[in-house]
């Protein structure tokens, strides 16, 4: 799947900015030239890259893709290839030679062996290796699937189980786990298996929807028309619809298969892949890819339609295994010369597209869900939000935009995964855990209307659906095997969620763009929200108080909402914005009603910004009071002339670290000879030794003079 | 002449009048100094003997202090209480003194009351001196005072009497604002909400006030404004002043409404013949007609449409055709004149202020922004409401079981105090002593104010009561704290350590000063 690369990454700085690019292809391209080779294979376990010739495999790491590594080369014996995959600690390579045998190579010591089907009238399908605990390699008949683990010892394959039914054809991805056997007249009824780390599941039969061309044509669904696919953590599978042009999707659940709407096709040929969690729908004679986000309500594509350059191209099963699983490899290679192949790495991204759509909220909605390039659609995310206020965009729709990213952020928190890619230390998740039980009970009780209620589920506010990709999160910070994998509850309903990108498992490692960047999460913590939305901005929003007021407010609404803390800054700010504009009646209720958080910052800025207006002045010193800042709230007094109730206050308090000249100054400026004798006499009777310091002669001096005067006058 | 002899006509009632010093300084001519007297009935000699009285007080007294002449005349059986509302406009209030009825006064709560009357009337009809520029003969400025002062009056009248606020109200305070308190959530709606109000009329600089039941949630006016509208607002617009013949808990109308219309015509019908009177002294045949007066105060005249904003034919207009002139007041901060559109969800009463300069054709524009405060605010206005209610705690929020109290915060004009049929519970002893504690106190901090202006005093008062009772005052930082504690333990200790526990669970340690 080749895209034109105009490559230009660069639109984070603004909106619109008029980029077109939507594949960015990673330069220099694999380079290899094998004599020999049979083409390419695609092995989405190992996520190899392997060509094998007649008597070698030649095999490369797509994850992480380099160009210039060299492949390993392992040697087989010669014969026909059918298929060829690692098992999943690649020690072995199967090779299925026929439709009855398989070859195992064992990679250290070079032995074979071959695995036979017992009958002649039996005919292999495919195999896939599987992490199920109970066995290692699943092979697919005509008959039904044999499930057989790999004993060392004796370098055989010992039959665990025996799944019979009629198998048409099958397909399967090692991210979901799921096998799916096609059966009936029209192979459109479906049997399925997760085969995962936490055992197996059977799901319940179901049938495709098929449109008829006329009464009494029957189409047959072939296997290049179903798809796995795994999108923010859930299964769906995809289904072309040749006669109506459409494209089916179906939502995999432990006890449900549900239907979940169809998206329009515009060509016959139609591939499928996902890349960030975004769908990719290639219409191949259209000759355009066009974009879905499954995870929003709506069914619209989240961009128009960007074009397919297709070169030298049959059709991508040549090259893979299973072309819905390309992961953020696209493959491509040029077979107009036998022995020389080029192969791109492909890396999508979505941020240009994202930066062009109106609708900013469900932008940042979508951004925030980028796991591929999180840095950078956190700096998209950013400069959108500036953006928006600096344009004074109607409030409403910033504080929908907000919402979007205080809630992301304190999913993140919740999940862990923004402290993933900062290295601070990680939250306890013990919260899933909690809830993952609890909801257990409702998985009995509920399941007699399971159906509907996870109807219902889809239909619910997205705050909720939101917890759907909560799993595929919140798996990897948890230790245990049985969660770190596929099974997990969710909202009530029993959710086969795919294979997650756990850190504790690299061989599963489906998503990892460590190479690109630390960050996991594009989600924005309240302190980045200031300082890289706010802080900047400010001085360019003076000419605009009240609007970045209302702005402030909405962010402190969400992070309410949210419970999660605002920067204690946007307070001093909104305090300095407020007494700008001379709103001091909305500054004094902000303060009483706690809009703004007390703390000495804010009780400070009262106080300058309290110069112009005594009752927020006020306001200030009082808030020194309640926080218990004593020294502050003495020194305030003493500065405003109420030199006698600081004393008062300092004795309760025991604030001794202020100066006692500092109140007989005050005391003498007030002119009053009864305040200074008392100020004196408290200072002589609380301070030992103070009626020899220097500061008791100079006042008492000063005090004798003051009386004298007065008895003359 | 004697003080006796004024009260002859009203033996026990209250007497109440605006006159200016500038006028009728010529012989034959004192007649015109008078702009209002209560009651209206009162011949007229004796009503010129009532003013020249308090004018000769005033000249005698402004020698001795030319800014701030005499507050107010202590005589045998009756108070005199003074305010210059304006620059020579006095209002004079003159009540009787009487044991057995009852008749026990604060004098500053009295003069609150004059200060709320000419208050509200400028907020409504701009300043009496205005007026009087405005037409010299004085006759424009009494059309506007007479209706205006007797319907500010209904609302004191209890049967036949006029009851002013006695040493029985000494646990409250006028001219405050009672605040809802509320918790940081729905604190942050609300204010969300008053941006929302505020931009439905578009760029215009406007004003809002929000109240829950008959208490302050936000305000945007200055304060001086705020007391003024939020007290409009409890008197006309609540969902319980709206609803008349519904019980109120705010002091603000103690009276009865049902009481106005059966005996309330007696006291002031009696008039009618004056009330021409003083609308054509100016010898104008078309009498009251000639002037076209509007009375903000009347009585039901205010209702809820269809739309939920409050409409009133008060301004001109036809009710019925719902083509009614809009409202307008004045506003003291920026010295404009406001619409003024009132909008009620349940219990919930949103004010919005808009300057009549910003809107050019005039309704039909105010219509619009109603339009779009609809269409902006509506949803919220129902998620603030739900919110408050939640947490609202009923008419007995406030209450502090064991204490009854009153929390001024002067700094801010906002009062708080023990619901009045909790303050019913208190012994007569109890609030007389409160009441008498409270002349002190108010004499104590007016001499402050001359002493030394600028500086707050701090106070802490404890009396034991004849009955046994605590009466205690505290005033710090501008804050005040008065309480009553009945059935309570004899040493000062427990009432200074009531006071502490009091302050610091309610007033956050405010008055925790030893």
């Amino acid at each position: 799947m080749a895209g034109k690369a105009s490559s230009s990454q660069t639109s984070v700085g603004g909106l619109g900015s008029g980029a077109v690019s939507h594949v960015f292809i990673h330069y220099p391209p694999l380079r290899c030239n094998i004599p020999g080779s049979r083409g390419f294979y695609y092995d989405d376990g190992n996520k190899l890259l392997i060509s094998p010739t007649s008597d070698q495999v030649f095999s490369w790491k797509t994850v992480p893709f380099s160009p210039n590594a060299a492949p390993n080369i392992d040697s087989i014996t010669e014969g026909p290839i059918c298929s060829i995959r690692f098992s999943l600690d690649e020690k072995l390579i199967a090779v299925q030679r026929s439709n009855t045998s398989i070859d195992f190579l064992h990679r250290e010591t070079g032995e074979v062996f071959t695995h036979r089907c017992k009958s002649e009238s039996e005919s292999i399908l495919g195999f896939f290796w599987t992490d199920c605990p109970s066995c290692d390699i699943v092979v697919v008949k005509i008959s039904g699937l044999d499930l057989f683990a790999y004993d060392h010892a004796s370098k055989s394959l010992a039959l665990v189980e025996t799944k019979k039914m009629n198998v048409s054809w099958y397909v399967y991805t090692h991210e979901s786990r799921l096998v799916l056997l096609a059966s009936g007249m029209q192979c459109k009824s479906f049997h399925g298996f997760q085969l995962s780390s936490a055992g197996i599941i059977r799901l319940p039969k179901f049938e495709m929807v098929m449109a008829k061309p006329e009464a009494n044509s029957k189409p047959v669904l072939a296997s290049e028309d179903v798809y796995i696919v795994t999108v923010y953590g859930r299964i769906y599978c995809l289904q072309v619809d040749r006669v109506a042009m459409v494209l089916h999707s179906y939502r995999f659940y432990r006890d449900a298969i549900i239907q979940q709407g169809s998206l329009p096709i515009y060509s016959s040929k139609v591939a499928v892949s996902v890349v960030d969690n975004v769908l990719l729908v290639h219409q191949v004679d259209a000759k355009v890819v066009i974009l879905y986000d499954i995870f929003s309500d709506s069914r619209a594509p989240i961009s128009a339609p960007l074009p397919v350059l297709l070169r030298g191209f049959s059709r991508s099963d040549s090259f893979t295994s299973r072309p819905s699983t390309k992961e953020s490899e696209s493959l491509q290679a040029s077979d107009s010369n036998d022995n020389e192949s080029i192969v791109y790495g492909d890396g999508w991204t979505f941020l240009a597209i994202s930066a062009s759509s109106s609708e900013i909220p469900s932008v940042l909605e979508f951004l925030q869900r980028r796991k591929l390039e999180a840095n950078k659609a956190k700096q998209l995310c950013l400069a959108i939000m500036q953006t928006m206020i600096l344009e004074c965009r109607p409030i409403t729709m910033v504080a929908k935009a907000m919402d979007v990213l205080v809630t992301s952020y304190a999913h993140s928190l919740k999940t862990g995964t923004y402290f993933k890619g900062i290295k601070t230390e990680r939250t306890p998740s013990s919260v899933s855990n909690v809830s993952g039980s609890g909801q257990v009970i409702d998985v009995n009780t509920g399941r007699t209307d399971g159906l509907g209620k996870s109807l219902q589920r889809e239909s619910a506010p997205r705050v909720n659906s939101v917890s759907a990709s909560d799993t595929e999160d919140s798996s990897s910070l948890e230790p245990s095997k049985i969660s770190s994998n596929d099974t997990q509850f969710d909202g009530g309903k029993v959710d086969i969620g795919a294979e997650s990108c756990t850190t504790g498992n690299p061989l599963n490692a489906s998503v990892s763009d460590q190479q690109e960047s630390q960050l996991t999460s594009p989600a924005i913590s309240p302190d980045e929200m200031y300082k890289f939305v706010f802080a900047p901005i400010e001085e360019e929003m003076i000419g605009e108080p009240s609007y970045l007021v209302a702005i402030i407010l909405e962010l402190f609404r969400s992070a309410n909402l949210e419970k999660v803390k605002v920067h204690p800054n946007l307070f001093v700010l909104t305090i300095q914005l407020l007494a700008r504009s001379e709103q001091y009646a909305e500054l004094g209720l902000f303060v009483i009603n706690k809009i703004i958080e007390p703390s000495k910052e804010v009780a400070l800025q009262l106080l300058e910004s309290g110069r112009q207006n005594f009752q927020i002045r006020k306001l200030g010193s009082d808030m020194m009071r309640q926080l218990s800042l004593h020294q502050d709230y003495v020194l305030l007094l003493v500065q405003d002339g109420y030199y006698l109730e600081a004393l008062r206050y300092a004795r309760k308090h025991k604030v001794t670290t202020i100066r006692p000249s500092l109140f007989l100054e005050a005391a003498f400026t007030s002119n009053d000879s009864q305040h200074l004798a008392a100020v004196l006499r408290f200072f002589s009777d609380f301070i030992p030794g103070f009626r020899s310091t220097s500061d008791f002669f100079t006042y008492y001096h000063i005090l004798n003079e003051m009386n004298s005067s007065s008895v003359v006058a | 002449m004697g003080l006796s002899s004024i009260g002859t006509a009203n033996e026990e009632g209250v007497q109440l009048c605006i006159f200016d010093l500038r006028r009728g300084q010529r012989e034959g001519q004192e007649l015109d100094k008078i702009l209002y007297f209560f009651p209206a009935d009162l011949p007229l000699s004796s009503q010129l003997s009532v003013i020249g009285l308090s004018e000769g007080l005033i000249t005698f007294t402004r020698i001795f202090s030319p800014d701030a002449a005499c507050e107010v005349i202590e005589a045998e059986r009756h108070s005199h209480v003074f305010y210059e509302a304006e620059p020579d406009i006095w209002m004079v209030m003159i009540v009787a003194k009487s044991k057995e009825a009852e008749a026990i006064w604060r004098i500053d709560a009295l003069r609150e009351v004059l200060k709320e009357i000419h208050s509200l009337f400028v907020m409504f009809h701009g300043c009496i001196r205005t007026l009087l520029d405005k037409e010299p003969g004085g006759g424009l400025t009494r059309a506007h005072l007479y209706p205006f002062v007797m319907d500010y009056l209904r609302d004191f009248l209890f049967g036949k009497k006029l009851q002013l606020p006695s040493f029985r109200d000494c646990l409250k305070e006028r001219r405050t604002v009672q605040m809802l308190t509320v918790g940081r959530e729905a604190a942050i709606e609300v204010q969300t909400l008053v941006r929302i109000l505020e931009s439905s009329a578009g760029n215009m600089p406007c004003f809002s006030l929000i109240l829950f039941q008959d208490l302050l949630v936000s305000t945007t006016l200055s304060p001086e404004d705020t007391i003024n509208m939020f007290t409009y607002a409890v008197l006309r617009l609540t969902p319980l002043a709206l609803f008349s013949g519904a019980k109120s808990w705010s002091y603000l109308r103690k009276g009865n409404s049902s009481s106005h219309v059966s005996t309330g015509s007696t006291l002031f019908s009696t008039g009618s013949v004056l009330e021409q009177f003083y609308g054509s002294r100016d010898a104008s045949p078309a009498g009251d007609n000639r002037y076209h007066v509007t009375r903000p105060l009347q009585h039901d005249k205010w209702f809820k449409g269809k739309d939920g904003f409050l409409v009133t034919d008060i301004w001109g207009g036809d009710i019925g055709s719902l083509n009614v002139t809009t409202p307008t007041v004045w506003l003291q901060q920026t010295e404009e004149r406001m619409y003024l559109c009132a909008y009620q969800y349940k219990s919930l009463t949103l004010i919005l202020l808009i300057p009549l300069s910003s809107i050019l054709n005039g309704d039909q524009g105010v219509s619009i922004v109603k339009q779009q405060l609809l269409e902006n605010a509506s949803l919220k206005i129902l998620k603030v409401e739900e919110k408050l209610s939640k947490g609202w705690g009923g008419e007995n929020a406030y209450h502090v079981s064991g204490y009854r109290y009153l929390l001024v915060n002067g700094n801010r004009d906002i009062s708080r105090a023990s619901p009045p049929a909790k303050v019913t519970t208190l012994a007569k002893e109890s609030l007389l002593a409160l009441n008498k504690l409270r002349e002190e106190v108010d004499a104590e901090k007016n001499r402050a104010k001359w002493d030394n202006p600028g500086r707050e005093k701090d106070l802490e008062v404890c009396i034991r009561v004849k009955n046994n009772a605590w009466a205690i005052a505290c005033i710090t930082g501008g804050k005040e704290l008065y309480m009553v504690l009945e059935k309570a333990n004899e040493t000062l200790l427990y009432a200074s350590d009531a006071v502490e526990k009091f302050s610091n669970r309610y007033c956050n340690g405010a008055f925790s000063l030893d």
